[in-house]
């Protein structure tokens, strides 16, 4: 039963060495999709692509589909598996400033790795401005961990706080992603730009 | 009258194929690992792992160290983000290699220089490791990965990143467009 | 057919079966029926009145008593710092913190010790550990160490020493009976150590 690594079916070598595995999948299908072009990646703000918007959707709900009938089958316990926490405060101001960081830089982490790896020299050099940024995070940590520390929720699912059962959050999620979708084919078609 | 302009496309899969392949890829990093994808995490683990070897008395008073440390004792760099962003150069590579995107540039607009779109990466990589600390996560760790989860934390974080760069294109558009 | 126009007509049907069918909460058993039974045969769950007395009296902090009958039944007896879960409630989910930890030593008891031995068979079940059951339950408490009874004069020494044991236990918890001078004290069955639980640790995620 799932998760393999918590319930100790497998050793954390063996966790790690398919970490290194799935990076490998991770990076060869966010170059493949175009996530290592900057131009790309910023197009969704302008509407000429919008990549970024539809392999993202997709992939939260192909991930989220999948664990939900993973967990209906018994094949994960879905309490063991880590929900991100809602530190309301730092999560906002964290990200409005990777907003700005985004389409300034027009990369994000993962996918400048990306753009690193295919040899791109703008991405590299947002990967140095990220060592820049968290060195400087963790400089002034005490500056700032009074904001980091704030509003702390707890783990709430956004099922939880809108009292909807996770399936049928699941299911407004698709309806919602797949409005989008369609109005992102009408945007690309409108502000068509040579792909990069 | 209206051109026929020629549309050059590369050979990119097609997005919604792609992102089915990356929601499995997570759905295994979950199913494995118990966790979702991440990336900047990494950064923080080099940095902490960095500053214990070059400042060790230093580093052990910091705050930010021995919050790091809370949650990973042992050797900062030997963690899941570590192994995952190694496998990430060498996947992105590989597609590169296939595709034949390997090319050392600087990508840019047109109507922007090599060297101001050098300056805006750099500005905007510093922002973006600030805020990915501060958010607990960048788009792959916090927005991606929560989602897939629903956690409330990452959606949040999700919407305040997109939203903010919608609010802000309209300032740098003339590096884009 | 457009990839959108195929996704879609998959993602839909998946979405309204994930939103109509219900969560699967089965918490799935730790241990195999026959590892069950080895185990509730072999009696190792079980504590004498003796063991949970001396820890009383020493104010051993790892004793937890958990009186699993009714809150009116709970209400009129209960031995010292006990705390009520009926066994009604025992899955409720407040109390897993309660059955599934390393830290205390759990010790169920009722009546006799039929309700008890349930709640331990359901809590081993789960995989929870540290959980024991009073031998005899509260009847045999009442007669070991409350009353104890004087053993015959032929009796070997070791009763007496059992007895005055049980005697001064009882006086310390309230029951009657003189407290004797004691000669030797008789060895304490040893009471079982707490076996520590492999937390299971949530992955830690996150960027």
């Amino acid at each position: 039963m799932g998760p393999l690594a918590i319930n100790e079916i497998i050793s954390e070598n063996t966790n790690f060495f398919l970490a290194f595995i799935i990076g490998i999948g991770f990076g060869f299908v966010l170059e493949q999709s175009g996530f290592s072009s900057s131009r790309k990646l910023a197009g969704i703000f302008y509407g000429y692509d919008a990549v970024v918007l539809k392999v993202f959707f997709t992939a939260a709900i192909t991930a989220m589909l999948g664990l939900l009938f993973f967990s209906l089958f018994g094949w994960i316990d879905l309490d063991l598996v880590y929900v991100n926490p809602t530190y309301l405060t730092s999560a906002i101001i964290g990200g409005v400033i990777m907003g700005v960081g985004f389409i300034m830089g027009g990369y994000c982490p993962g996918t400048s790795f990306c753009g690193a790896s295919i040899g791109k020299i703008d991405a590299l050099v947002f990967i140095g401005g990220l060592f820049i940024g968290v060195m400087i995070f963790g400089l002034g940590y005490k500056l700032w961990e009074g904001v980091y520390m704030a509003a702390f929720k707890g783990f709430p699912k956004i099922s939880e706080s809108l009292g909807l059962s996770d399936g049928l959050f699941g299911l407004l999620l698709i309806i919602a992603a797949l409005g989008m979708f369609w109005a992102a084919e009408w945007a690309e078609k409108r502000f068509p730009r040579e792909e990069y | 009258m209206s051109e026929t302009r020629e549309i050059k496309k590369t050979r990119y899969l097609n997005p919604y194929i792609g992102g089915v392949l990356l929601g499995l890829v997570l759905l295994a990093a979950n199913f494995v690992a118990g966790r979702g994808l991440g990336a900047s995490g990494a950064i923080k683990s080099t940095i902490v792992g960095a500053a214990t070897v070059i400042a060790p008395e230093a580093s052990e008073k910091s705050a930010f160290v021995k919050e790091f440390r809370e949650s990973h004792q042992g050797n900062p760099m030997k963690t899941w983000l570590v192994f995952e962003m190694l496998g990430v150069i060498v996947g992105g590579f590989l597609s590169g290699a296939i595709a034949g995107r390997l090319k050392l540039k600087v990508e840019h607009s047109p109507k922007i220089t090599s060297r101001k779109r050098i300056l805006l990466a750099l500005g905007g990589g510093i922002l973006f490791g600030f805020g990915s600390q501060l958010g607990r996560g960048c788009t792959s760790g916090s927005a991606l990965s929560g989602m897939a989860v629903l956690s409330l934390g990452g959606f949040v974080t999700m919407m305040a990143i997109f939203g903010t760069a919608f609010a802000m294109a309209y300032f740098f558009r003339k590096n884009w467009i | 057919m457009k990839p959108r126009v195929l996704l879609a007509l998959f993602i839909i049907p998946l979405g309204l079966i994930i939103a109509a069918v219900p969560q699967n909460k089965t918490t799935p058993f730790k241990l195999s029926a026959g590892e069950l039974l080895s185990e509730a045969t072999s009696r190792s769950q079980f504590v004498t009145p003796e063991t949970v007395a001396g820890m009383i009296v020493s104010k051993d902090p790892s004793l937890r008593l958990i009186d699993v009958r009714n809150p009116d039944e709970f209400e009129k007896y209960s031995l010292p710092e006990a705390i009520n879960i009926p066994l009604s409630e025992l899955l409720s989910e407040q109390y897993t913190d309660i059955l599934n930890q390393d830290i205390k030593m759990n010790v169920f008891y009722s009546n006799g010790s039929l309700t008890a031995n349930e709640a331990w068979m359901v809590t081993r079940q789960l995989g929870y550990q540290n959980n024991f059951v009073l031998e005899g339950g509260l009847n045999y408490w009442f007669e070991t160490i409350m009353n104890p009874e004087k053993p015959a004069s032929t009796s070997p020494d070791e009763e007496f020493a059992k007895y005055d044991f049980r005697k001064s236990a009882g006086m310390a918890l309230g029951g009657g009976g003189a407290v004797q001078a004691q000669s030797s004290q008789p060895s304490l069955p040893v009471k079982p150590a707490i076996t520590g639980v492999p937390k299971k640790k949530k992955a830690a995620g996150g960027c």
